[in-house]
């Protein structure tokens, strides 16, 4: 009894067809796994953050959860209220207020930041992220 | 016939396991002049194991959840009986196998083993010695300590430096802009398994290129000459050498256990060793504490971001340090493996330990 071998033609339409199919399914399954694997878009994004205007004390730094970052707020005058993110813009640490200085370091590698966010000395490349503040009657609403 | 005869003649029978043993124990021979850097390999791959064991054990009660991570890992350390050594095992254990490491990749550059035909076991060994690098970092994380949250914050920073992408690829690795649950979320999937299955394939292919290509003969001794090496593959023999088995399965033996002493040392001993102050304290977003530093073999890279100018250019002196490395055995192909007839080579090999070690101690003490 012989044993019918197909020819080599049908061999290479197969590989062709199955590597096809194959490579059809990977890129298929690439995309799911890449959606799957960013970061996804928090509900709230644009939502103002509110803070009752007496937990801000003069000359006082008061720190809050914006939108999953830590950030800061100050009353450096009478009514006056800026914000900032928290985070250094060196390496990503939380800056701390010193209030006898009137201004903020980096625990890290001892950045300094002025009250308006620029940076004073050490190795941050640029100024703390500035955030909207306003006053609305006892609040105030920072974003 | 006693059982333990029938029980191997059973196998022996269907598998033909005697002669596999005996190709690779028993027939299968070592240079004579083989020394005690070569057993390393066997020490690390009984550290990985004993990692491993003790991985599976904590996960049995560490809960990955910034609410619990911290808690879980208390437990294991206070009411767990013996988690304290498990847990002091696999954190230690873990420093001992990048010291392992890297003197195993030293002493590979001493002895200039990496040049062809071992090029690609150079390869696959410097991407194991990355990977485990990759695996320190994603379990630093997991304990969700002031110590663990602010490493990872500052290692994962330093990604920001890269043009264009930095700041998306930063956010693809924390999983949102800060570290947080999606952070100890991706870092356990892979330090659990993601890592480990690519390690174990990549540790498996590290070994074949050694049992494949042969054990490299120690360039030492009054009769040894560079090897003249054909265009096809060959396997180095080493005719009249000494058996795998028993012998040099002895000397492997032994170095373990000089190895497991000076770990189980530590763990007894200086278990505090690797666990700064803020390895105590959970995690608070909010204060980072003052002084964070990486561990101890991550300081050369901490430090070098430090001293230039701009991060993009520190980042770019390890890529091109690493990519040189990486390509050792292309750059390097002279087939000269005697280091006191590679006087250039040796002076930076002095010299290059010199600087990482002095760039360590500077990154831990500014």
């Amino acid at each position: 009894m012989t044993t019918h071998v197909p020819p080599p033609e049908r061999r290479k339409f197969l590989y062709i067809i199955l590597g096809s199919v194959g490579a059809a399914f990977t890129a298929l399954a690439v995309w799911p796994i890449w959606r799957y694997l960013l970061p996804g878009e928090k509900t709230g994004e644009d939502a103002k953050i509110p803070i009752a205007r007496v937990d801000i004390q003069l000359g006082k730094a008061h720190f809050f959860n914006f939108r999953g970052q830590p950030a800061v707020v100050l009353q450096p005058s009478p009514g006056q209220f800026i914000a900032f993110s928290a985070v250094c813009t060196h390496l990503g640490c939380i800056i701390q207020w010193q209030p006898e200085k009137g201004e903020f370091l980096c625990p890290c590698h001892a950045g300094r930041f002025g009250t308006d966010g620029r940076v004073l000395g050490g190795p941050p490349p640029k100024p703390l992220d500035s955030l909207p503040a306003t006053v609305v009657g006892d609040q105030v609403l920072v974003g | 016939m006693n059982v333990k005869k029938s029980v191997v003649n059973f196998i022996d029978t269907r598998l033909g396991i005697r002669d596999i043993l005996e190709q690779n124990l028993t027939k299968y021979l070592l240079p004579r002049n083989v020394n005690v850097w070569y057993t390393l390999g066997a020490v690390l791959l009984t550290l990985f194991m004993i990692q491993f064991a003790t991985g599976i054990l904590l996960l049995i009660h560490y809960v990955p959840n910034p609410a619990e991570a911290f808690q879980s890992v208390e437990k294991i350390m206070n009411e767990v009986p013996f988690g304290w050594l498990l847990r002091t095992l696999h954190a230690v254990g873990a420093n001992i196998i990048v010291i392992a490491l890297l003197l195993h990749m030293l002493s590979v550059m001493f002895m200039a083993s990496y040049k062809r035909p071992r090029e690609l076991t150079w390869l696959s060994g410097f991407i194991i010695l990355n990977l485990t690098f990759v695996l320190c970092l994603t379990g630093y994380l997991l304990p969700w300590s002031q110590l663990s949250f602010w490493a990872t914050t500052v290692a994962t920073d330093a990604a920001g430096a890269i043009p264009v992408i930095g700041d998306d690829l930063v956010r693809f690795l924390r999983g949102g802009s800060m570290v947080n649950e999606d952070t100890l979320g991706r870092f356990f999937a892979l330090h659990v398994m993601g890592i480990p299955l690519l390690l174990g394939l990549l540790i498996g292919f590290h070994l074949f290129c050694v049992r494949r290509v042969g054990v490299s003969t120690p360039p030492f001794g009054p009769d040894y000459l560079p090897r003249e090496l054909p265009d096809h593959f060959e396997h180095e023999e080493h005719h009249g050498g000494i058996p795998f088995f028993p012998n040099y399965v002895i000397k492997d033996t032994a170095v373990i256990f000089f190895f497991l002493a000076f770990f189980l040392a530590i763990v007894f001993f200086a278990q505090n060793l690797f666990f700064p102050e803020s390895a105590f304290e959970p995690a608070d977003p909010f204060v980072t504490p003052p002084g964070i530093k990486p561990e101890w073999y991550f300081l050369w890279a901490y430090q070098t971001l430090k001293i230039f100018p701009s991060e993009l250019i520190g980042l770019g002196v390890q890529g091109a340090f690493m990519t040189f490395l990486a390509l050792l055995p292309f750059i390097d192909r002279g087939t000269e493996r005697r280091p006191f007839k590679r006087p250039l080579f040796m002076t930076c090999f002095v010299l290059g330990i010199l600087l990482f070690v002095a760039i360590s101690i500077w990154g831990h003490y500014s």
